[in-house]
């Protein structure tokens, strides 16, 4: 076997030190990694040594004791946890990847569109605002939206509506606790909120579409949108793939931004696994933090299996992993 | 020729006239919601129209924030976390940044792994809830700091903006007999004052508009942060009673313009800055 050889800035050739040496030569950078080291170990590592409780029974008071599989049971066969616990998974899944979808969708357009635009000026406030929503906190936007929507005098969306005579002052429409309504609202929410954020990375791409590409097209006499169909368009493909990929790797992360939307009379079709979790612990009597650890175990398992397959689609595809 | 082209380019044809007009729609669509509450915040009847100025102005919303210290606590919870929770996060995603770009410190895959196996695989919400409550970290705000102050993913893009550093800079100083830490200090970080502002920016984003972390760990009305308390104010209705007569809407919209209003501040001096993190994080080759 060939040894690697290194060279310096200056083009000697490095000669490697023996192990302790180089390991003495560079004791100021492990006592500088030291803090970073304990912080992860107390926040990250630490919790990991608590998923053995997904086999115990684990109440406030009294003992732990272990139970096998038993969590696991009734979180996938049992009559009376089970149904909640899959309708949670379905709708982890469903919210998350239309949400995706929709999102990356509406980003591309924003950006295609944005990129269309010819005076400079109009453009850059134009960024500034589309981006504004990102920044503001999933309790912030749900709050904005739950005063617009509301079912009280206050409520723009239904004042309008019995306004221009669409529907009754008696038939006011309480959107959020609404389980036909609950849904699409939550996609514009999310529509609204991450765009604009979204349209950042097209348009990166964009700025770097060789001109003359565009100036081959115009030769060849295309119009705008045969320039944005067959130019454009194919440029943003790979980006698409990289953000969908990318994303794909989060969908079980979902939490807070259902969290501070969704109430009782929709738990239906918005209660996610996080969501089920944090009920079946916080807002229990009883809690069982076994079982309750179970069903995270499941979802951090999930999740690590999507990023795994994720960084393996993304090597293929772009030739680099995600983590 | 030459002409021709520039008139081609420049003229203005329907479709800059229809996309003007789309954009023109979307603009208003995001800021319309924001105008609301503003203009809301500011008027003291509560009404469903859309109105440009608040008809009967008033500053009540905004005195009872400030003068009821169930409100103003969690505001200052928010500002005091937000800023340790900065520093902490810079502190560590700089040094890890840093010392992870040794190439030739042994160990150094191991500590990479060590690190980016946490972004594969988490404890979930559960048994890092049971390990704060051993740690005695639960109600305390300072929670919030521990919480965002080790990041990760913003670690490994310090880590990357620390790459774009010539490394014949740290050799040079290595011969003038720099110790690490004070290549550290005087060479890396100077350098790199924006990825400090942009990734800074990033922690202070995440810890002020952080809610789950209160929802999960405080109860104690007294250590929550301010967009828990907005949560519970608007969507469960606890809302304080105040010496003001001042209509629900109105304090409502106040506490939501409250709630934005330092990164709105902010945010058109620095927008470069936000923009910057994500693109060296995604679009880096």
């Amino acid at each position: 076997m060939r040894k690697k050889v290194q060279y310096t800035s200056t083009g000697e050739v490095v000669r490697k030190k023996p192990l302790s040496k180089r390991i003495w030569n560079h004791r100021g950078y492990y006592l500088m990694f030291l803090p970073v080291f304990l912080f992860v170990l107390i926040m990250y590592y630490w919790p990991m040594l608590g998923i053995r409780f997904a086999f115990f029974t684990y109440k406030p008071v009294g003992p732990k004791t272990f139970v096998g599989l038993k969590h696991f049971q009734s979180m996938f066969i049992d009559p009376l946890k089970a149904p909640a616990f899959w309708q949670a998974f379905k709708n982890t899944l469903e919210l998350s990847i239309i949400k995706l979808l929709i999102t990356t969708f509406a980003s591309v357009i924003v950006s295609v569109f944005l990129n269309e635009m010819k005076n400079l000026f109009a453009k850059k406030t134009l960024q500034t605002i589309i981006y504004l929503p990102h920044f503001m906190s999933w309790t912030v936007v749900a709050s904005i939206f739950t005063l617009i929507l509301s079912k009280s005098e206050t409520g723009m969306v239904n004042g309008l509506l019995v306004q221009w005579g669409i529907i009754e002052q008696s038939e006011k429409i309480f959107f959020l606790a609404d389980k036909g309504w609950w849904r699409p609202i939550y996609y514009m929410v999310n529509i609204w909120k991450e765009t604009g954020w979204g349209t950042i990375i097209f348009l990166a791409t964009l700025s770097g579409i060789n001109p003359e590409l565009y100036e081959a097209a115009d030769i060849d006499g295309a119009s705008r949108l045969q320039k944005i169909g067959y130019v454009t368009m194919p440029a943003l493909a790979n980006t698409i793939i990289t953000v969908l990929i990318l994303n794909l790797a989060k969908v079980m992360n979902l939490f807070e931004s259902v969290f501070v939307m969704y109430n009782i009379a929709v738990y239906d079709v918005s209660d996610v696994i996080s969501t089920y979790i944090y009920r079946q612990t916080f807002n229990t009597f009883t809690p069982d933090y076994g079982f309750s650890t179970a069903v995270g175990l499941f979802k951090s398992l999930v999740g690590c299996v999507l990023v795994l397959v994720c960084n393996y689609l993304s090597k293929k595809t772009r030739g680099r992993g995600i983590v | 020729m030459a002409k021709e082209k520039a008139s081609r380019t420049q003229k203005t044809t329907m479709f800059d006239i229809v996309n003007y007009i789309v954009f023109v729609v979307i603009a208003l669509i995001v800021l319309i919601p924001i105008w609301k509450v503003l203009v809301d915040s500011l008027n003291q009847v509560g009404v469903y129209q859309f109105r440009i100025y608040p008809r009967n102005f008033t500053l009540d919303g905004y005195k009872t924030i400030i003068e009821t210290s169930k409100l103003y606590t969690p505001f200052l919870v928010s500002v005091v976390s937000t800023v340790l929770g900065t520093l902490l996060g810079l502190t560590l995603a700089t040094l890890g940044g840093y010392v992870l770009n040794q190439t030739e410190m042994p160990g150094r895959n191991a500590m990479a792994f060590f690190l980016l196996f946490t972004m594969i695989f988490s404890g979930g919400m559960i048994p890092e809830y049971l390990v704060m409550k051993q740690l005695g970290f639960i109600n305390h705000w300072y929670i919030l700091v521990f919480k965002h102050g080790i990041n990760v993913y913003n670690l490994v893009l310090m880590k990357n903006f620390f790459e774009g550093v010539p490394s014949s800079l740290f050799e040079a100083a290595k011969i003038d007999g720099c110790s690490p830490m004070g290549i550290f200090f005087k060479i890396v970080l100077p350098l790199s004052k924006a990825a400090l502002a942009s990734i800074g920016l990033m922690f202070a984003v995440t810890v002020w508009n952080d809610y789950s972390t209160v929802q999960i760990y405080i109860t104690d009305t007294k250590q929550v942060n301010f967009q828990y308390k907005l949560k519970t104010m608007i969507m469960d209705g606890d809302t304080p009673t105040t010496s003001y007569n001042v209509s629900q809407t109105t304090l409502y919209n106040a506490g939501i313009v409250a709630a934005i209003l330092p990164f709105m501040i902010l945010y058109p001096f620095l927008q470069k800055y936000f923009v910057k993190g994500v693109n060296i994080g995604a679009v880096k080759e």
